[in-house]
């Protein structure tokens, strides 16, 4: 636990938000008798983060993932609980933190809008105080990387979304921080530029030993990255582990798929004998994909060949992204 | 220096001055896209003072007002044209947009002091605008012969009397536009200052044309000593005792805006970190 380079501890964030009627009268009385409402976005969560370790921060849209980010990266005060990131507390804000970490957001620009990127990443590394030989080795190292030569000499505001995201990872990466704060990192990359830019990310954690907690919509980037994630809803953590056990703990069910013979199958039903708890989610074309509990599996798999006129079978567990569709719309476990 | 003294070297790391001094460059850069632009504000902000001079100039015509003659008003307000540029904050009207857009988080994230970013805006503005200011001010000096008694002391005595000015009026209204951590539109607070100055720190009239109760209005007042003491001190007008009690009061001022904008700062931040930006 010592050896953690971030450690959350009940970390916990309250907003307080002002709330009125609609209308203009309700608004008038607001004026003189406002009203709040104590909204939790972050609830008593704790965890601890090893050194180099990549870790995926996953959940809903207003799960509380931005807030959990804004909190380790000191945007945000904490209403309770602690943390510590790299032995800094966050919030505290000194400049030998905010040197050692880095917050990519899809809302905050580094870049100076009317100027070519170029001039934008140089005097970045003059304010991270990057010696001068290191800046350029780690610019030639960043632009051939992200293959940004073309836009070096564009002013940004002339830009695509996606290339000013390339920019905006350079100036994050350029001082070679210790721990990366990702906030959606591949918005707006086109699918190629996703995959490298992966790449560049674990090649870099791997070399460097960058520490990496990343929030993403697109699981391919946290399958691609983490083999850890925590998965947040309403504030709290549903799950903590390895990538691989999201399915088994959340999702404990297998899925069966049945390909019927189609020169013997005559529409019949599902056996009467299937055990219960055994569902029909789809079916197509003598294809049939059931849902079982992960117990029932077997039986249902000895029904299903003993009763229909079965050309292949398979067990699978379910995709990651259904899991955690399942989550995100139940809620709960 | 004494060992255990930290060298130059260390001062220049611990003030973090190389990224203020980048910001400064990349304001520069940033801002000769559209130099026009800044030329054109700093033309506006010169045509207040001008008309007031050209009322007064005629109202002058060929004697004096409270001993000031045509030349002398000339001197006095193309001196007030120059320091009025260099005194004003424009980084000011921008401290409430960073706050309420949550641009704030990109300066927050920096690990240099925040207050950089308002500094070094301020430098480089201070040059862009007086590569305008100086050459038009060296035609209208030559178009109209202005006259002003120097004396030694009054000219040692305008560069700090500038700095503190400066000073002054940038840390008050930096305290006014960080009043947007609570209230939307501090903005109007700003419109307010500019009012003010125009009214009280001699640029509507010099102050010795006022109304004895406005005269001592302006003296008790902040605004004066953002624009009008400096080029007083330096159009000599002054005695010893009245140089002495307006820099007192310059100083006690300016002592007073910067313990305004602390505790701002601080209440703001905590504030705007505690809400979410």
């Amino acid at each position: 636990m010592t050896q953690s380079l971030i450690n959350v501890h009940n970390l916990t964030k309250t907003y307080r938000v002002p709330v009125r009627p609609a209308g203009l009268w309700a608004a008038a009385r607001s004026l003189l008798h406002p009203t709040y409402e104590d909204v939790p976005a972050v609830r008593q969560v704790s965890f601890s983060i090893q050194p180099g370790e990549m870790v995926g921060l996953i959940g809903p849209n207003g799960a509380g993932k931005t807030t959990m980010l804004k909190m380790l990266c000191g945007l945000l005060h904490p209403s309770a609980g602690e943390a510590s990131v790299a032995g800094f507390i966050p919030w505290q804000r000194q400049p030998a933190y905010l040197r050692s970490i880095s917050m990519l957001m899809g809302n905050k620009s580094q870049m100076l809008w009317d100027i070519p990127p170029l001039d934008s990443l140089r005097v970045l590394g003059e304010i991270y105080a990057v010696p001068p030989v290191e800046l350029r080795r780690k610019l030639d190292e960043l632009i051939e990387l992200l293959e940004m030569q073309e836009l070096l000499n564009k002013p940004v505001r002339n830009l695509s979304l996606g290339e000013r995201m390339k920019c905006e990872l350079a100036g994050g990466l350029l001082y070679s921080p210790q721990v990366l704060f990702l906030d959606e990192p591949t918005l707006g990359l086109d699918v190629s530029m996703q995959i490298r830019l992966r790449r560049y990310l674990a090649e870099c954690n791997q070399r460097t030993g960058v520490t990496v907690l990343l929030t993403s919509h697109y699981m391919a980037d946290v399958m691609a990255l983490c083999r850890r994630v925590i998965l947040i809803h309403h504030g709290q953590v549903l799950y903590d582990g390895e990538l691989n056990g999201l399915a088994h703990k959340m999702a404990p069910f297998k899925l069966l798929r049945v390909t019927l013979r189609v020169e013997d199958f005559q529409g019949q039903a599902l056996p009467a004998d299937l055990p219960n708890g055994v569902e029909l989610i789809e079916q197509q074309a003598g294809i049939l994909t059931l849902r079982a509990p992960r117990a029932l599996a077997a039986a249902a798999t000895a029904c299903l060949l003993q009763s229909l006129p079965v050309a292949d079978l398979s067990v699978e567990d379910p995709a990651i992204e259904a899991v955690i569709d399942q989550v995100y719309q139940a809620g709960a476990v | 220096m004494s060992a255990t003294s930290p060298s130059r070297s260390a001062v220049f790391s611990m003030l973090q001055l190389r990224g203020g001094w980048a910001l400064v460059r990349g304001l520069w850069l940033s801002w000769l896209q559209y130099r026009s632009f800044f030329f054109l504000l700093a033309f506006g902000w010169m045509i207040p003072p001008l008309i007031a001079m050209l009322v007064w100039m005629a109202a002058a015509g060929d004697g004096s007002l409270q001993g000031l003659n045509r030349a002398n008003l000339a001197a006095y307000y193309l001196a007030l044209i120059l320091v009025n540029q260099v005194t004003y904050a424009q980084t000011n009207w921008t401290v409430g947009d960073l706050i309420r857009t949550g641009e704030l988080n990109r300066v927050l994230l920096r690990p240099i002091p925040p207050l950089y970013d308002a500094l070094a805006s301020e430098f480089a503005g201070k040059v862009v605008y007086l590569v305008f200011d100086l050459p038009v001010v060296a035609v209208l000096a030559m178009i109209l012969r202005p006259e002003m008694h120097w004396t030694l002391p009054g000219l040692l005595a305008f560069l700090p009397a500038l700095v503190f000015a400066w000073a002054l009026r940038f840390l008050w209204g930096y305290w006014l536009a960080l009043l947007a951590f609570w209230t939307t539109r501090a903005d109007a607070l700003l419109g307010l200052q500019d009012t003010l100055v125009f009214l009280l720190a001699g640029q509507v009239a010099p102050l010795a044309l006022l109304p004895p109760t406005m005269q001592y209005i302006a003296h008790l007042l902040p605004f004066r000593y953002m624009l009008a003491f400096p080029v007083e001190v330096l159009s000599g007008q002054m005695d010893t005792r009245q140089m002495f009690t307006g820099f007192a009061m310059q100083l006690a001022w300016l002592l007073f805006s910067a313990l305004l904008t602390l505790l701002c700062w601080r209440l703001g931040v905590r504030r705007y970190t505690a809400v979410g930006g």
